[in-house]
């Protein structure tokens, strides 16, 4: 007979040792698989668009630049940016790197693909937005200019990423959001969100948190060195300068003003017995989410009364066009909606 | 639209018409100044329009009704303290329903289809002089095992499943899972999982079939991978059995009935806490991409159709069932003939597995007359125990007891079982950790071809079908090791 101490012990190293290989997005064999895709190619991809970028920002992309954006040492920078040269991609006059009219196409392909791929990610899949710029970052380089083309077509052609950066055609126009930082606003002027800065990860991810999104009305309350106040969404948002400087606008015209700032009141302030019309879904809530919602008539202007909770209180059943619909809070605090004072016995 | 509009009437006249490639051109550049939320306003508009149409054409009653029914009964099924003791009645009617109903029904298919067809198609056989290979392949392997699959499947799914259908169509099933939700939710569920839980308890093929309630893609997947957990009507058999005969038998006799009863609500429970936790576990892992939306729709109620119940539960979900269980269980019920009639070397075919497979059984606290019995019986957990004996009977070489190679039986005594059990090495543990294996292993062959079907996912299928198995021999496992550990202590 053997030891079943023995035995208990192997049992578990052996488990250890398979939580260590395989833990999805943390194993060894995820991370083994990520660093193959880390290829020459990706490489000079990612460099592309690196220069790219310094282009159209107006600042010079250096071997040192390239070199902290990709996270490699000068000297592979440097290796790195004369294979590009040789291969026709980059051309480089007493230190100034400028793409070539092929290098720019292959750049602007690359932003194709990263940018449909995080249009696919938000609409399509169920994962964070959080982590849409850092898969993003790896699929693009998996694309094919022809699949480019198919996964637009996909989506119906979208115009603009999720952040608001507008995708390049597949003709290799680029059309820029035209916004300016919201800090470029007057007190009280209202402009309409087109674009969030999604790097650096962390301050995107505040963003996010505070709940703004592209197609978003704000109008800009109080504006000092300290903080920047305005109402967004139903919301009033207090952040830091730095923040808000990656939140870009277009400013409206006061023609184009958008309804006065109303209580941001959601469907789930409401208590059962309550009612209320919808004004509208949050812009953060996307994709089939949304089609779902509005599937089921939760559009603006639609009346909706929460019925009665589950044990738990929540999902709450809410009557909407003469429909039992349960939604979850989460669900609930998407949907804003002003209050009916006195119900009124009339149809919707 | 006003934007593309008044761009249009405010351009230059035209001096020539628009050729095509104008027209593209302009609707390109249009294309950036519509704006991303051109698909919404249209949508609104078209339900502004309806809902015009609609207040002008439909004239409903002014005043309402001062008592309302629907939602009286709502206020009472998902009340904070009613609304749980209701489900759980109303479950264990359904259960109590299901097990005392089908008792009848399954004896009788069972003494017409074993204890009469079956001796008359072997006396036929014998007067036509039918080979005695093919008349064992035939009948001993494929109409025994059919035959034994279809009267212990078939009166339970024929009462459960019209239960089930009764109460989806009264309309209580969606205000169960609106419930359940909030502790669906926690794992990365959707509150539908409950629905397709209870009808796995049935069945786990019909519970995967009827994930398709569940609209949301990943809570789908999530079900339909977990339904497995769900302690269907094929294995409720082998744990009452096992727990009378060994776990019942450790306690005083008059608390042996109780004692056993409990450890298979253990087990069923435990099921339900691996759904759980798997739910978590895949929600937060593998499927986090996976798109994830709820609604729950809480239809009035309506009084059910009885007949046209009775009439799509048999046909959806009993018959459906019942072929697929058929299909499956023929082949494999001539492989279990085979395996122990064929001889190589002098051993049967079965021998030499059992052997091979026996110290992997022995250290998961089971032994190799099990592991082969899962193996073979993959296409139905009904015939595992008859093949465990079947089997254990055949490594030990008894003559009186069973009914031949390769020939599956179950014995009238729990007493004669267990003996024969004890012979063959069975233990406390054995009977422990089969009863685990058994709640936690890879879904029969039925059940993986419905999720091949279901999710049309070579990678999921394999997913749902290995998961569990690799959990199984973990559990079993490591509480074998602990079992011993403090039983030689």
């Amino acid at each position: 007979m053997y030891d079943p101490l023995l035995a208990l012990l192997i049992g578990l190293a052996v488990l250890a040792v398979a939580a260590w290989l395989l833990w999805p997005q943390k194993g060894l064999l995820h991370r083994w698989q990520r660093a193959r895709q880390y290829s020459a190619r990706v490489m000079q991809e990612d460099a592309l668009k690196h220069i790219h970028r310094a282009e159209r920002g107006g600042y010079r992309a250096t071997v040192q630049s390239v070199a902290g954006d990709l996270q490699i040492t000068v000297d592979d920078a440097a290796r790195l940016l004369a294979e590009m040269e040789q291969a026709g991609l980059i051309s480089r006059t007493d230190g100034d790197i400028h793409l070539t009219a092929e290098g720019r196409e292959s750049a602007l392909h690359i932003i194709r693909a990263h940018r449909l791929w995080e249009r696919y990610l938000a609409d399509e899949t169920g994962f964070a937005e959080e982590e849409w710029h850092r898969q993003a970052e790896q699929l693009e380089h998996t694309l094919l200019p022809t699949e480019a083309d198919a996964l637009s077509a996909r989506l119906g052609n979208p115009t603009h990423d999720p952040h608001g950066d507008p995708i390049p055609t597949a003709e290799g126009k680029l059309v820029a959001h035209g916004g300016v930082p919201i800090l470029a606003l007057e007190e009280g002027m209202s402009a309409r969100v087109v674009h969030l800065e999604d790097e650096p990860e962390v301050v995107y991810a505040q963003l996010v948190a505070e709940g703004i999104a592209p197609g978003q009305r704000v109008q800009l309350l109080e504006k000092t060195p300290q903080r920047v106040r305005f109402w967004c969404d139903g919301n009033e948002h207090v952040l830091a300068p730095a923040l808000a400087a990656n939140i870009s606008v277009v400013p409206l015209l006061p023609s184009q003003a958008p309804e006065p700032p109303q209580p941001g009141e959601s469907l789930a302030d409401l208590k059962i017995g309550e009612e209320g019309e919808v004004v509208r879904i949050s812009r953060a809530c996307r994709g089939s989410e949304r089609r779902r919602l509005m599937d089921l008539g939760i559009l603006p202007g639609a009346r909706i009364r929460p019925v009665f909770s589950s044990p738990a209180g929540d999902p709450v059943a809410y009557l909407v066009r003469d429909t039992l619909i349960a939604l979850r809070s989460e669900q609930a605090k998407m949907i804003g909606v002003r209050r009916i004072p006195v119900p009124e016995e009339q149809p919707v | 639209m006003s934007v593309s509009a008044s761009t249009l009437r405010g351009g230059p006249p035209p001096s020539h018409p628009p050729t095509p490639e104008d027209i593209l051109a302009t609707a390109n550049a249009l294309r950036w100044e519509i704006g991303a939320d051109f698909h919404e306003q249209l949508m609104e508009d078209i339900y502004a329009n309806a809902a015009r149409i609609a207040s002008r054409a439909v004239t409903r009653p002014t005043d309402k009704p001062r008592f309302d029914l629907e939602r009286s009964i709502d206020r009472i099924v998902t009340h904070r303290i009613w609304g749980f003791p209701i489900m759980v009645l109303l479950f264990m009617l359904v259960f109590w329903l299901t097990i005392e109903g089908a008792n009848y029904p399954s004896e009788f298919l069972s003494s017409v289809l074993l204890g009469t067809v079956y001796p008359w198609l072997k006396a036929v056989s014998g007067q036509i002089g039918v080979p005695w290979w093919l008349d064992g392949l035939l009948i001993d392997g494929m109409y025994l095992a059919t035959a034994w699959v279809v009267s212990v499947m078939l009166p339970p799914m024929a009462i459960f499943f019209p239960l089930f259908t009764l109460l989806e169509d009264l309309g209580y099933l969606p205000r169960l899972a609106f419930n359940l939700d909030n502790i669906f939710k926690r794992s990365g569920a959707h509150g539908r999982q409950a629905l397709s839980m209870m009808m796995g308890f049935g069945c786990n093929a019909a519970g995967v079939i009827s994930t398709r309630i569940i609209d949301s893609p990943r809570e789908r997947l999530i079900a339909i991978i977990t339904n497995n957990f769900a302690l269907c009507n094929g294995r409720w058999p082998t744990q009452i059995l096992i727990a009378s005969i060994f776990i019942g038998a450790l306690a005083p006799a008059y608390l042996a009935g109780l004692v056993s009863a409990l450890a298979v609500v253990g087990i069923a429970l435990l099921g339900v806490l691996l759904t759980f936790l798997v739910s978590a576990f895949l929600s937060r892992t593998w499927l986090r991409g996976e798109v994830s939306t709820f609604s729950l729709e809480l239809p009035p109620y309506r009084p059910p159709r009885i007949l046209q119940t009775l009439y799509t539960s048999l046909i959806d979900r009993t018959i459906f069932v019942l072929w697929r269980a058929v299909v499956f269980a023929a082949p494999a019920g001539a492989v279990i003939w085979l395996i122990a009639n064929v001889h190589l070397g002098g051993v049967t075919i079965a021998e030499h597995i059992i052997h091979f497979l026996d110290p992997v059984g022995v250290l998961i606290g089971l032994n190799g007359v099990i592991l082969l019995a899962y193996v073979v019986a993959i296409p139905a957990n009904e015939i595992v125990i008859p093949t465990v004996l079947m089997l254990t009977v055949l490594v030990l070489g008894v003559n009186n007891v069973g009914a031949g190679a390769g020939v599956m039986f179950e014995l009238d005594s729990a007493a004669a079982t267990k003996e024969l059990l004890v012979a063959g090495g069975w233990t406390l543990l054995t009977a422990v950790n089969l009863m685990l294996f058994s709640l936690i292993h890879n879904p029969c062959s039925t059940t993986i071809f419905t999720i091949y079907k279901e999710t049309g996912s070579r990678k999921w299928t394999a997913v749902a079908a290995l998961l569990p198995l690799g959990l199984g021999f973990a559990v079993t496992f490591f509480v074998a090791q602990v079992w011993r550990l403090l039983a030689g202590a």
